[in-house]
């Protein structure tokens, strides 16, 4: 009687141990497959979702060149069909990367697009789009984060390779590889501080192209030029079996005192100059004159000067510091093309900024969206696209905010 | 009685051998169970969506036909080398690819290898592709616009090409020569196009006589000379010739509402002067400027115009000028641009004016109001100057007091000289006729693209 008592106990603990076990083990394979669906299902998101944002120009049509907030996003350019996006569009999208710039004189944020000295794209935060809005007329706000990036493909390096008499290296590269024999057509604005009429600053602009070497490499040279006594600018486009890329490169010869330019109201088109104390303070400031044209790149992939109105504010002086209020400026077009504002303090200090109209037209990079560095588990997507003729890559990543916790 | 001791153990024992026959039964089905589950590798997990990466990139390479146009250079290896270079700088490293161009449809196979490149021996475990077909630039296709007026009444589009008339800002040009162009460019879109030859034969459709059997109703009307307006002998006298003939553009104003015209003026200030070599060949039949056989009737032609339009009866004009071009009291001119409604349309017709233009003739978006006008199909997007809104180029829509469409107007406030394609992109804007497209297949017009990409590296 009491060896079947024993035997009883035993086997129960046995077994109940046993299935303990296995359910664990069981559970574990099951784990492993729930887990494999949901990130299934995530990839299949992510690859639905860019396609979403991609391939609908939201509504408004046209949200891009207006003040308005879409009821619908999308990025698509709506003159265009397939992965073509609007490089307005893309403006308004709150940076994610960029330091947010704040102006006293407006009391104003701005979404900081800017690429290094000279290079500006600011929008005000009242007219970007944010992260929460674009989340949420995606219908995946609190369900999934997400991280936007639009980054070219070609790269376009522009250096000094001499500076007496001026020669400037262009470098046209892939992802990792090098362009040969692609067509570079540039522009190269100089600053004449003293050529204009008053006190305002001329320029003058020259156009060419040339070819890219076996190592994706031209020198381009401008002998008339002294760079070390002279401000410019080169901006350049190269060109080779559909894939368009550009670059730009500054040389300044006074950065104590120089403009900065704001997106005020993309239904108007315009533009605040604003003086660089006033943004990030400094030594020495002054009064300096500025003259402003507009630049496009035309069919055939050369660039062109679009001449100014005066009445569109295309020169001015600008001054710092209280009751000197910023100056205004409107951009002729809505056709994308690049701002470029000369600027001198004295015959011999003087200085050259540029400014994106339509993200493309400088090939900026985009990132929008949320940091995704603590996310456990992020899918990911890309698709090539045009925006307004320059090639970009286009990767969303993707991940959960519902969690990916299994019990067991 | 051992014997039965030991069966007596054996059965006090049974709980624990079920239990571990149980064990066993478990253990091999997890074993089995684990073999048959496959667990798939990260790749598959969270695949890149390579096939529309394939797409994406093919519809990239080919933004402006150079990939069309590489394809059907199967023999030029500059310019398959730069698409290979062009391939590998657009993907990720990671990515390997095979492109493969097939002829479509020659001999006994559907398909035949044309050419291929690849930057790899293979594409991996896993790959997929797109395709596409591009066509050679020898293709030719065939367009079929839809008629203005096939749904519905009117479509007549009637061509002042009255050789008994001057013009005036259309330097360089005759209105001729102009009507001609736009014979070319606009007859496809209407179910009947005529040229008005002369000025009696405008007069006859005026009086409400079609020349060739024609739809008079709801036509659409082009003068083709600027400035200036035609006017029938018949017409060179009193009443109309009161205030230096603009009771004519009071009367001209009247026809269009009551046949419902669609007036085109193409360049300048409409309505500024009457035109007839035959009537006008006084030594003081000119426009002040040098050109004979005209008069100037001076801004109040298009003021009685819009007044006759609007069903007012005829009085001497006093407002006077009212379009851009008279400083100090309206700005002499204005940059326009096309608007992106416009620009679309330049696409989809393959009309291309420049897209800036110069306005110096910009009707005022007051006359909205005044004279029971709508602006629709903006060809310019309106500029703002002098404390008022200017409009360059759109079609101002006018209703009736009961709110029926009765006339039209189309002014295009641009300086000289013209750009004929300003007004036939402002009429087809308006009508929007649609384009049939189709395409004459033949061999070897048409090739397949196939970019199969594979990921490198990893599992």
């Amino acid at each position: 009687m009491a060896g079947s008592t024993i035997d009883h106990l035993v086997s129960v603990t046995i077994f109940l141990t046993a299935m303990l076990l296995f359910i664990s083990l069981f559970n574990q394979t099951i784990q492993t497959a729930i887990l494999y669906q949901r990130h299934r299902h995530l990839a299949t998101k992510c690859s639905d979702l860019i396609d979403n944002m991609l391939l609908s120009p939201g509504y408004p049509l046209e949200w891009g060149k207006t003040n308005c907030t879409p009821t619908s996003f999308g990025l698509q350019d709506p003159e265009f069909t397939q992965y073509r996006l609007s490089p307005f569009s893309l403006m308004r999208l709150q940076s994610l990367t960029g330091s947010p710039v704040y102006y006293p004189k407006t009391g104003l944020n701005y979404s900081n697009v800017t690429m290094g000295f000279g290079n500006f794209l600011l929008v005000p935060y009242t007219e970007a789009i944010n992260y929460s809005t674009a989340g949420k007329l995606l219908g995946i706000n609190n369900t999934y984060g997400f991280q936007l990036t639009i980054t070219p493909i070609i790269t376009v390096s522009i250096s000094d390779a001499q500076l007496n008499p001026l020669k400037l290296s262009v470098d046209v590269a892939g992802a990792g590889f090098p362009l040969s024999n692609a067509i570079v057509s540039y522009c190269f604005i100089t600053v004449e501080p003293t050529g204009g009429e008053g006190a305002f600053p001329a320029y003058t602009v020259d156009y060419g192209t040339s070819y890219t070497n076996d190592e994706g490499k031209v020198i381009l040279d401008f002998p008339s030029v002294d760079g070390t006594q002279t401000s410019y600018v080169l901006i350049a486009y190269a060109h080779l079996s559909g894939l368009i890329g550009v670059g730009y490169h500054q040389h300044v010869t006074h950065t104590a005192n120089y403009v900065i330019p704001f997106i005020s109201d993309f239904g108007t088109r315009e533009v605040i100059i604003a003086h660089s104390y006033d943004v990030h303070g400094g030594s020495n400031p002054a009064e300096i004159a500025y003259n402003a044209t507009f630049v496009l790149l035309t069919e055939d992939f050369t660039l062109r000067e679009m001449p100014m109105e005066n009445s569109t504010g295309k020169v001015g002086k600008i001054n710092y510091g209280e009751g000197k209020p910023y100056k205004n400026i409107t951009i002729p077009t809505y056709n994308p093309g690049i701002l470029v504002i000369t600027y001198r303090k004295s015959a011999q200090e003087s200085g050259i900024v540029l400014m994106p109209w339509g993200i493309s037209a400088m090939a900026f990079k985009v990132a929008f969206g949320d940091d995704l560095s603590d996310e456990e588990w992020v899918a990911t997507d890309i698709r090539q696209v045009i925006v307004n003729k320059i090639a970009y890559q286009v990767t969303l990543a993707l991940w959960s905010l519902e969690g990916y916790g299994v019990i067991g | 009685m051992e014997f039965g001791r030991l069966w007596g153990d054996w059965l006090e024992m049974m709980r624990t051998i079920e239990v571990f026959l149980v064990i066993i039964i478990i253990t091999g089905a997890f074993i089995i169970a684990s073999l048959f589950t496959i667990l798939p590798s990260p790749r598959q997990v969270s695949p890149l969506n390579l096939r529309r990466l394939a797409l994406t990139t093919l519809q990239t390479l080919d933004v402006d036909y150079d990939l069309s146009s590489t394809v059907f250079k199967p023999d030029n290896d500059v310019a398959w080398g730069q698409l290979q270079v062009a391939l590998s700088a657009c993907l990720p490293p990671n990515i390997v690819y095979n492109l493969t161009v097939y002829e479509v449809g020659v001999g006994t196979e559907l398909y035949t290898v044309i050419r291929s490149i690849s930057n790899a021996e293979s594409l991996g475990v896993g790959s997929d592709s797109a395709s596409g077909l591009v066509a050679s630039s020898n293709v030719t296709f065939n367009v079929v616009p839809e008629k203005i007026g096939e749904k519905g009444g009117g479509g007549t589009l009637y061509i002042l090409n009255c050789s008994d008339a001057n013009g005036w800002w259309i330097t360089g040009y005759t209105g001729q020569s102009l009507a001609e162009d736009l014979y070319n460019l606009l007859s496809p879109y209407f179910k009947a196009t005529i040229m008005v030859q002369n000025t009696t034969q405008l007069g006859q459709i005026l009086n409400g006589t079609a020349l060739q059997g024609e739809s008079l109703g709801n036509a659409t009307v082009i003068n083709t000379v600027g400035e200036e307006v035609r006017i029938p002998s018949e017409y060179c006298k009193t009443p109309y010739s009161d205030d230096n003939y603009a009771r004519y553009c009071h009367f001209l104003g009247e026809r269009v509402c009551l046949y419902n015209w669609t007036w085109a003026s193409i360049v300048g200030y409409p309505f500024y002067y009457v035109s007839n070599t035959g009537y006008f060949n006084g030594p003081n039949d000119q426009n002040g400027w040098g050109v004979f056989g005209m008069k100037c009737v001076a801004a109040a032609g298009l003021n009685s115009f819009l007044r006759g339009l609007n069903g007012e009866g005829y009085v001497t004009d006093t407002v006077g000028w009212i379009t851009l071009g008279n400083p100090p009291t309206t700005p002499a001119m204005e940059q326009v641009q096309l608007s992106s409604s416009a620009l679309g349309f330049t696409n989809y017709y393959g009309i291309y004016p420049s897209p800036y233009q110069t306005a110096t003739r910009a009707v005022p978006s007051t006359i909205q109001n005044r004279y029971n006008l709508n602006a629709t199909a903006y060809i310019f997007d309106p500029v703002n100057a002098g404390g008022k809104t200017w409009l360059a180029g759109a079609t101002f829509v006018h209703r009736n007091s009961t709110g029926y469409i009765k006339g039209k107007l189309i002014p295009i406030g641009l300086t000289r000289t013209t750009d004929i394609r300003i007004t036939a992109l402002a009429i087809l804007s308006y009508y929007e006729p649609r384009l049939y497209r189709s395409e004459y297949t033949a061999t070897g017009t048409s090739r397949l693209v196939v970019l199969q990409l594979g990921q490198a590296g990893g599992v």
